[in-house]
């Protein structure tokens, strides 16, 4: 890992260098709502709906290779069911950190993925799940009431990735026809999910988008956003204290990597790639090839050597995290293993404080009274 | 949820076409109203380090502030007297007794050196005790101690709280005994007095302590699972049904109550809103308060910029209101009918049953940053 010995220099310095250019977010007059209501437009409107479909298709892509896979099992069928649910789960830890309305209604984010899973629930319902073999499980309308933990990403990362699943799936013995059947339900399940948030998100991005005075939920536009804003604040604070604090434990004999999300799969850290993307996106307003650079958070910012240095500093840690192979497991089997994660840790905690400071102070959305120092 | 608030309004009698009369008409109709002659009262803060408790009246125009030494939080009101208690929030100092008319000092009270003050505190019916918690920060031990009102504010006592890090206190409807949030968070003045150092092991609970010998009556906690559940604050319905907020300390993807109802002697019954909703009181209540009737309940989540209702009968969750940064709360004398304050210098009238706000008209008020509760007396 050969990021370590300047990132923080690196990030340090281009702060140092915006304190000469900046005034407090207090000498600022208030931002207008109007403006507060074009970024609510942009992202809500034009940017998320096209990576919902994005989605959508992922998982209907998932669910046709893997009954492909099913209907006559081999190795290519296994490694074509693996490459879908790689794409979807791309996608998803994209979507994942924008934490609001229909992802997170009716518990719908836990029913796609169910982590983290502190008391190993996924692990003790999978084994019994194998010992009664029920047939609920390859139903997927009723999979879709049963326990979080077996409906979503984690459950099929088991079905796919897990000891000898695959060699039992293509053998189609007892075990490995149920496999298929569940992993079928469940990549269904997650179609209708998926579908669920297209379906849902419409009139949430229209009820943001209308806030108003006579409004019971967003009484203004700048209200309606700091809802954006906290998921780009919670979203650093999630792969801080969550996706690389677990894993780190206490010290680094208390390092597990199977504390970490998706470790069967092999791709925790590539999960917090795409977070990044994601949550980069809510910034930048521009997310791939949809919508538009600076028509996030960022428009709100008037200081162009502000967003430029938050730009710089975003990259610089997007650039550390693309280095690094797409497992835990993996960077901590090296010999400079636990530093390298902790590293990262750092350097996503100093992004934390960039949002807080320089991006919730210029767009005025990181305030409160009560908000930040109630008791 | 509809359904649930439906009904809701079937049970209070308020139907339909009460709804539908024009705001003036369905004024009229009621007699004439206390809440003319009501004044609210709050800590509050200006806008360079500058703290007070203000004073105003039922249409938001201030009618004093008087400055304090440090950022108060709560008010503690002397039945049937002049005297209003503001105590410095944690790890609070001092102490001030103010004239509710006019803001004027009236005593001062002084926090003990190996004790901190927690911003709370509560008056015995007959107005003769002021009983306020305490942090005996050496010991990791929650107090409540014991002031004469009689006897120049002098400390005559100092019960155990039953718990670590107590916070709000209120005084159960027999008069006789006090209803105690001990929070679970130990913390100390060398290690600037707010900062948690005990989440790992943090136990809050819910105790009630005999007002005169300081004996625990009854005491619950939740279950283990969610023991980082800070419970810090609550109110007593006149039927001594206890509506309690939570506010979590543990990770923020966790899904854990953050309300619960306790009837003593029993356990407390943990409660959640919808999940839209849930998640947007992002983990953290700031304060409770019971309506005039006793059935309905409001707590206040500032992260959130919500305020949440509840029906403490079927303990259902019954609506929500947005309010950016509210969290002070005092009911008014309608069923269902809060005022609420925020820290960007808001001030509303919140209908729980009709799901409504209205600002308050005067804007004096938003010359003021309001903290976390609010209280209301008849002038």
């Amino acid at each position: 890992m050969i990021f370590k010995p300047n990132w923080r220099s690196l990030l340090l310095s281009t702060t140092t260098a915006m304190a000469f250019g900046l005034a407090s977010p207090g000498a600022h007059a208030d931002i207008p709502d109007e403006n507060y209501q074009a970024v609510l437009a942009h992202l809500l409107g034009t940017v998320m709906p096209p990576k919902l479909d994005e989605f959508h298709a992922s998982t209907e892509t998932l669910t046709q290779d893997f009954e492909n896979f099913c209907s006559d099992p081999d190795a290519g069928g296994l490694e074509d069911a693996q490459t879908a649910f790689h794409a979807a789960m791309d996608i998803w830890q994209e979507i994942q950190p924008w934490r609001m309305g229909p992802l997170v209604a009716n518990g719908r984010d836990q029913h796609i993925e169910y982590w983290p899973d502190k008391h190993g629930t996924a692990a003790r319902q999978f084994r019994k799940l194998m010992f009664d073999k029920p047939a609920a499980y390859t139903d997927p309308e009723k999979l879709a009431g049963a326990s979080a933990a077996l409906q979503g990403f984690p459950a099929l990362e088991e079905v796919l990735f897990a000891d000898d699943h695959g060699d039992q799936m293509i053998a189609a013995d007892e075990d490995g026809v149920f496999l298929c059947q569940y992993g079928t339900a469940i990549a269904t399940n997650l179609g209708t999910l998926s579908a669920e948030l297209q379906e849902e998100w419409p009139a949430f991005a229209t009820a943001m988008e209308n806030a108003g005075p006579d409004s019971m939920d967003y009484p203004t536009a700048k209200f309606a956003a700091t809802d954006l804003y906290r998921a780009l604040h919670e979203g650093l604070l999630i792969i801080s204290t969550q996706k690389l604090a677990r894993p780190l434990g206490e010290n680094a004999e208390d390092a597990r990597a199977s504390r970490a999300e998706s470790p069967l799969s092999k791709r925790s850290l590539r999960n917090i790639e795409h977070n990044l993307i994601g949550l980069f996106a809510i910034y930048d307003g521009k997310w791939g090839d949809i919508g538009e650079e600076g028509k996030g958070l960022a428009a709100l910012i008037e200081n162009s050597l502000l967003d430029r240095s938050f730009r710089l500093n975003w990259q610089t840690v997007g650039d550390s995290v693309a280095k690094l192979p797409p497992s835990v497991t993996e960077v901590l089997e090296q010999p400079d293993g636990y530093e390298t994660l902790t590293d990262l840790k750092g350097q996503i905690e100093f992004l934390t404080t960039l949002v807080e400071n320089d991006v919730g102070g210029n767009t005025q959305l990181g305030g409160g009274f009560n908000a930040l120092d109630g008791d | 949820m509809e359904t649930q608030r439906r009904s809701f309004l079937k049970l209070m009698g308020v139907g339909g076409a009460f709804t539908l009369l024009p705001v003036g008409l369905a004024r009229a109709a009621t007699t004439p109203n206390p809440e003319d002659r009501a004044v609210y009262i709050s800590a509050s803060a200006g806008d360079h380090g500058d703290y007070y408790v203000s004073a105003f009246n039922a249409s938001g125009k201030i009618l004093f502030e008087q400055p304090l030494p440090g950022r108060g939080h709560d008010i503690g009101l002397r039945p049937d007297h002049a005297d209003v208690a503001a105590v410095e929030r944690r790890p609070g100092l001092y102490g001030l007794i103010l004239d509710r008319h006019t803001g004027d000092v009236r005593a001062k009270l002084h926090c003990p050196e190996d004790r901190r003050f927690y911003g709370h505190a509560i008056y015995s019916n007959d107005g003769r005790y002021l009983y306020i918690t305490e942090n005996d920060f050496d010991h990791a031990r929650g107090v409540v101690s014991v002031w004469d009102a009689k006897d120049g504010y002098r400390r005559v006592a100092e019960f155990d709280s039953f718990g670590t890090g107590p916070h709000e206190l209120h005084l159960m409807p027999d008069g006789e005994h006090l209803v105690i949030a001990n929070g679970g968070l130990h913390t100390h003045p060398d290690q600037d007095g707010r900062t948690p150092l005990n989440i790992s092991s943090m136990q809050p609970n819910l105790s009630i302590i005999d007002r005169r010998t300081g004996k625990l009556v009854h005491q619950a906690a939740l279950k283990h699972d969610w023991h980082k559940l800070s419970i810090r604050h609550l109110d007593v319905a006149s039927n001594g049904t206890i509506a309690a907020g939570f506010q979590y300390q543990g990770d923020l993807t966790d899904q854990v109550p953050l309300v619960g109802i306790w009837h003593p002697g029993s356990d407390i019954r943990p409660i959640e809103a919808p999940d839209t909703v849930q998640y947007r009181m992002r983990q953290y209540c700031g304060s409770v308060r019971f309506d005039a009737s006793g059935q309905v309940f409001g707590i206040s989540c500032p992260r959130g910029g919500l305020v949440t209702f509840w029906d403490a009968r079927t303990n259902d969750f019954l609506t929500h209101i947005a309010a950016p940064d509210g969290c002070g709360l005092a009911a008014t004398d309608r069923a269902g009918e809060f005022v609420g304050t925020s820290g960007l210098g808001n001030g509303w009238r919140l209908d729980a049953i009709r799901r409504k706000r209205v600002e308050l008209p005067d804007d004096s008020l938003k010359s003021q940053h309001w903290d976390n509760h609010l209280r209301r007396i008849i002038a």
